[in-house]
């Protein structure tokens, strides 16, 4: 019997993974909830005559597992966000009577490297730099001010001004649950109002102490490995614009290049400290999928690991595109359905080369001018223009007016420029920004903002410490 | 206040006139319709009891994951049809299954008069919506009709594109009269979320649900 994928997502990752299964030649399922009816992983499948089965909602793992079976999928791509990170679904996939191959990690790694203080216990074991901060979930309001207390003398020790921490969501992500808090009697406040979101949210009320690093860049390396031990990386990103809840707008790869501008620090040996670090804890928990491993690296080229994440991201595709795997790019999504069905990499770490910059906009309906608020309403006119060193991933169509669905990230597209340097790429995103229109009305009846503007206005800041 | 009382008369006629919705019941989940426990014509009873503890008349059995699951009425009325060619089948959610003819309760005509009469506060985005935790707290302990409501105070956050939104009173101090919307609840855009009225307006609206009382039968 062939392989059929269930896609267990929507939007533009939902049509990368199709893609993906079409190249591997593998049959898939689709799903959609109310409100989707108009995006494209929706009609497109169904152009095609492939299942797409409407469910109660992205997060029911019953309706998933039952379209799953009645379907006779024998595999589910969890995509990013939803079901991606949570290792029982991951388990519950793998250990059930009729059991199915997660595209993911194994459960235990989710479980391992899914959660923020698990990550900073094993980075530290291994002797790997994090974030100064707390190593354990904390619970009590006594135990976050005195660790706050202790985080403020230290950076008043350090010579920091002004003293800064952040407490989080232990089980948070997306920039959701974070909050700066620059004096202790703050703390408090601030801790409960964490807690009880994080309650709420994801169902776990440990919060996350540590100090607030300004003035830095955010960077990703992006691993691959596999069930067989093996494990390579595709490189390094740089996700450092981001709105003011630290979601990204603008990635682009490689992390630095100096090359393109200069680094009060050696910026190629920062790419191979984090990367070696990377590869370092990869290889201790014997990772076996694609993930992200985060960073900060402030001014002064110090690096902290800040997190994993143990799926893949939107921003796959600026890898892919400056890799070359013996020539060729790579689909990061196919390598994670191939590593997932156990198939070997048929490559090596020496036989990847990285070619040019490639640059990834997020464009979406939101007021950057209002604390980045999302907006809902109807696009009734999205073009954009095309060039071979484009790729634009949406789930919006361009024949038809669409409603935005209110339920998610107000995403539209992600435009993808490459380069074969980071000024050709700059100069290319700026021209993909300039020709991309996308018009509409909000429900109030006023004309739709996008972020377009506000890309245009960050491109030149990228990959620079200012 | 919104409504005279010509045009009370009026909507209280419309509704002794029709005093009839039809409610379509829809898959709540995915899986298989194993089989109808109702035929059109049948009378069925929604959940019941101070607490509504007695649940729903039996409509049908889904299955999903082995896992058989009888899916109850939500109100009473009439069955006015099922949808017999699903029975055995696999079902999306939210497929309608079979509609009922539901004869309007005194309480929800009352509803349906304060929708009306009173200062609603509509939903801004088709999004989920939660009381906000200090006014959720007042009405608990004071009581649904007794808590004012000054301007700039949290009404309602509403849950929208991951995230959230405090939605505030505006205006003069009003009383939170009615909710109409429950803990987390989707609700659709300009569909109502609470109904204030000023202090001076709360005898003239207790004495139109006592009128509802008197001339419409429990």
């Amino acid at each position: 019997m062939s392989d059929r994928v269930l896609i267990a997502n929507r939007g533009e990752i939902a049509l990368r993974i199709m893609e993906a299964c079409e190249n591997l030649g593998l049959d898939y399922v689709c799903v959609y909830t109310p409100g989707d009816e108009q995006s494209l992983h929706v009609k497109l499948p169904r152009k095609k005559g492939k299942h797409c089965f409407c469910i109660s909602s992205y997060r029911d793992a019953n309706d998933i597992l039952a379209v799953a079976d009645e379907t006779k999928c024998t595999a589910i791509h969890p995509g990013y966000g939803f079901f991606s990170e949570d290792f029982r679904f991951a388990r519950r996939v793998v250990k059930r009577s009729r059991p199915l191959v997660f595209i993911g990690p194994r459960w235990e790694v989710i479980r391992d490297l899914g959660h923020k203080l698990n990550v900073k216990k094993l980075a530290f074991d291994l002797g790997i730099p994090v974030i100064p901060g707390t190593i354990n979930p904390v619970y009590s309001e006594i135990e976050a001010e005195a660790k706050a207390e202790e985080l403020f003398l230290w950076q008043e020790e350090q010579g920091i001004e002004p003293p800064r921490i952040l407490i989080k969501a232990a089980a948070g992500g997306g920039g959701m649950g974070i909050e700066e808090v620059d004096e202790l009697d703050q703390v408090r406040p601030v801790f409960r109002r964490i807690r009880s979101y994080a309650k709420r949210l994801f169902g776990d009320e440990g919060v996350v102490i540590e100090v607030c690093i300004r003035d830095y860049h955010h960077l990703e390396v992006q691993i691959l490995g596999n069930m067989h031990g093996e494990l390579v990386h595709f490189g390094t990103r740089n996700c450092t614009i981001q709105s003011i809840g630290r979601q990204k707008r603008i990635e682009i790869a490689p992390g630095f290049d100096p090359a393109y501008t200069d680094y009060p620090f050696d910026a190629q040996r920062v790419l191979d400290e984090i990367t070696d670090y990377s590869l370092k804890l990869a290889a201790h928990v014997g990772y076996d999928s694609v993930g992200t491993w985060e960073w900060l690296v402030t001014r002064e080229g110090k690096a902290f690991l800040m997190e994993v994440n143990t799926r893949i991201q939107v921003e796959n595709e600026i890898s892919a595109r400056i890799s070359r795997i013996r020539g060729r790019e790579p689909n990061l999504i196919e390598e994670q359905i191939r590593a997932a069905f156990g198939d070997k990499l048929g490559y090596s770490q020496k036989d990847i080369g990285f070619e040019g910059t490639s640059i990834e906009f997020r464009l979406i309906a939101e007021d950057t001018k209002q604390g980045f608020r999302p907006l809902s309403g109807v696009i009734t006119r999205f073009e954009f223009p095309e060039y071979e060193w484009l790729r634009v991933r949406t789930h919006v169509p361009r024949d038809e007016e669409y409603r935005i669905p209110t339920e998610f990230d107000p995403n539209l597209a992600l435009g993808i420029v490459w380069g074969r340097d980071t000024s050709e790429a700059e100069k290319r995103g700026e021209q993909f920004l300039k020709h991309t229109v996308i018009e509409g009305y909000t429900p109030k009846g006023e004309p739709l903002k996008t972020n377009i503007p506000y890309l245009l206005e960050k491109l030149p800041e990228i990959l620079k410490f200012l | 206040m919104p409504l005279d009382n010509r045009e009370i008369n009026q909507l209280l006629q419309s509704l002794r006139a029709n005093p009839y919705r039809l409610y379509v019941v829809e898959t709540p989940h995915t899986g298989y319709l194993r089989e109808f426990l109702v035929k059109e014509g049948d009378e069925v009873t929604g959940p019941s009891g101070k607490w509504m503890e007695r649940p729903g008349s039996p409509l049908f059995v889904l299955e999903r994951e082995r896992n058989p699951k009888t899916i109850r009425a939500k109100i009473s009325g009439e069955v006015a049809k099922v949808r017999r060619e699903l029975e055995g089948k696999f079902v999306e959610a939210y497929q309608p299954v079979l509609e009922i003819r539901h004869t309007l309760t005194q309480k929800e005509i009352i509803a349906e008069l304060l929708r009306k009469t009173l200062h609603i506060v509509t939903a801004p985005e088709r999004a989920r919506y939660f009381l906000a935790p200090d006014l959720a707290k007042r009405i608990e302990k004071e009581g649904e009709g007794r808590v004012v409501v000054k301007p700039g105070e949290e009404l309602v956050i509403m849950s929208f594109m991951k995230r959230e939104t405090p939605i505030v009173h505006q205006g003069e101090p009003m009383v939170v009269f009615r909710l109409f919307f429950s803990r987390g609840q989707m609700v659709e855009q300009g569909e109502p979320l609470l109904g204030l009225c000023l202090e001076k307006e709360r005898p003239y609206v207790e004495k139109l649900i006592a009128r509802v009382k008197e001339e419409w039968p429990v």
